[in-house]
């Protein structure tokens, strides 16, 4: 078996909880099997035939609120033929009646073949995944880790810009709590990328990040304004909270200071791929959306397509879709 | 200068080589005092250590999780159980490279704090250490567990 086939391989019965614990091989065999599945170029999603998961049943347990992962994990399953049950309110669920996260997978399991799980506390995900005996996928638990979005960011650059290595990537925003920045960047670190990281002081990396960053030389280039950043390929937006500031004029000043519009992105060029994990809220101006680099519907339609392919790979299928 | 008599020990144990400034930590983590008496000496000189801390607690016999805590606290403590006057055992104390169930997550909203099941945390290289917990993946450095 070539490396190839045995990254891919690797997914087979597997849980998905941090983007960290794929390496760059796994990774590029799932970004590989995608491509398999992207079929119609900018249109709609492919659904193969036939369908591979016919009678694989997925459980959606939403102890959290979500649009684009829950619906874009379902119309996955579905498109490859499976079915999905599940829940995505916590209190319509035996929670609500003081179970355990750790019985409430040993009972669902009972029910399916794979768990993806959005819970609100970080580690929620690992537990599950140690509990089980049916693969879990990391929904998003708490402020830890939501591994699919990164596969996918890293799939809508790739597309986007042809290749990985070599590119120039900004990220701008909230950069201390926004976990796409932090998993995105060790992601990354697989890869031959320029770091830029565009943000407020308040708002800086995470130290850890910070110093994993400068233990393997790669700490980039951290500058408060835009205009400061130099050339980029890829700038990834991030929202800023407002529960982030006490003072909710600090807020104001910030939000507004890393608001992008057409004006501000026209000095990077045409090709500039931008990207954000979504919902937005004014920080990308509408005006950008006309872009031929305005990425980010395309990353929610990126991510049926990579959840198909992480399915496909978990349930055994191989390489090729 | 002889030591003072009320210092040494009959039974009991002593806890040396502790960094500067951690002899009152050892105590709260141990829970003491709960035997005694104690005699605790604050920047000591030392000829291995320049200058440290060192605890001795008369009636005190240490259990594995207790050892485990205290080694967080720096390289090179150590740990010597005396008996009838004489040092019986004396252990350096290791920092294992996973810590299970000894001490809770020290962040709020990580699922360990929740869930009936126990901690675990990894230690992330030497002195001084850094613990991953591997539930929530946050950092902490070890004199915060």
């Amino acid at each position: 078996m070539s490396e190839h086939d045995d990254a891919t391989e690797a997914f087979r019965g597997r849980s998905v909880v941090s983007a960290a614990d794929f390496g760059k091989a796994e990774i590029l065999a799932l970004l590989d099997a995608a491509r398999a599945f992207d079929r119609y170029d900018d249109g709609p999603v492919w659904t193969p035939q036939p369908p591979s998961l016919q009678g694989r049943v997925l459980g959606t347990l939403f102890f959290e609120p979500s649009t684009r992962t829950r619906l874009s994990f379902e119309s996955a399953m579905l498109r490859l033929g499976g079915s999905v049950l599940g829940f995505a309110d916590a209190r319509i669920s035996s929670l609500s009646k003081g179970e355990s996260l750790v019985d409430t997978i040993r009972v669902v399991e009972g029910y399916c073949d794979a768990i993806v799980l959005r819970h609100p506390r970080e580690g929620a995900a690992r537990l599950a995944a140690e509990v089980a005996h049916v693969p879990v996928i990391n929904g998003g638990d708490g402020s830890n880790q939501h591994p699919t979005q990164t596969f996918l960011d890293l799939y809508t650059i790739r597309e986007a810009a042809g290749r990985l290595d070599g590119l120039r990537v900004g990220f701008m925003g909230d950069l201390r709590y926004g976990r796409t920045v932090h998993s995105l960047t060790e992601a990354l670190m697989h890869f031959d990328v320029d770091l830029k990281f565009i943000g407020p002081e308040s708002l800086r990396l995470p130290r850890d990040l910070r110093e994993h960053l400068a233990a393997h030389g790669r700490s980039g280039v951290e500058v408060e304004h835009l205009q400061d950043a130099g050339e980029l390929d890829v700038l990834y937006m991030t929202r800023i909270q407002r529960e982030r500031f006490p003072d909710p004029m600090d807020y104001e000043r910030v939000r507004s200071a890393y608001r992008v519009d057409r004006a501000a992105l026209e000095p990077f060029g045409e090709d500039l791929k931008i990207l954000h994990p979504l919902p937005r809220v004014n920080e990308v101006a509408p005006d950008v959306d006309d872009l031929p680099g305005a990425l980010y519907f395309r990353q929610t339609r990126n991510g049926v397509i990579v959840r198909m392919a992480l399915l496909h790979l978990i349930f055994g299928g191989g390489a090729g879709a | 200068m002889s030591r003072p008599r009320d210092f040494r020990l009959t039974d009991g144990t002593v806890i040396d080589h502790l960094p500067v400034g951690s002899a009152a930590r050892a105590l709260e983590l141990l829970g003491l005092p709960r035997e005694g008496p104690i005699t605790v000496g604050i920047n000591v000189p030392s000829p291995s250590h320049g200058r440290k801390d060192i605890v001795r607690v008369e009636g005190l016999f240490l259990e594995k999780y207790e050892l485990d805590r205290l080694a967080l606290l720096g390289p090179d403590i150590s740990v010597s159980i005396v008996r009838g006057g004489e040092v019986k055992e004396k252990t350096v104390l290791d920092v294992p490279a996973r810590l299970m169930g000894i001490l809770d997550c020290p962040n709020p909203t990580c699922i360990t704090n929740e869930e009936q099941v126990p901690s675990v945390f990894e230690r992330l290289g030497d002195y001084p250490y850094r613990f991953r917990c591997v539930y929530c993946e946050r950092i902490t450095r070890g004199e915060d567990l």
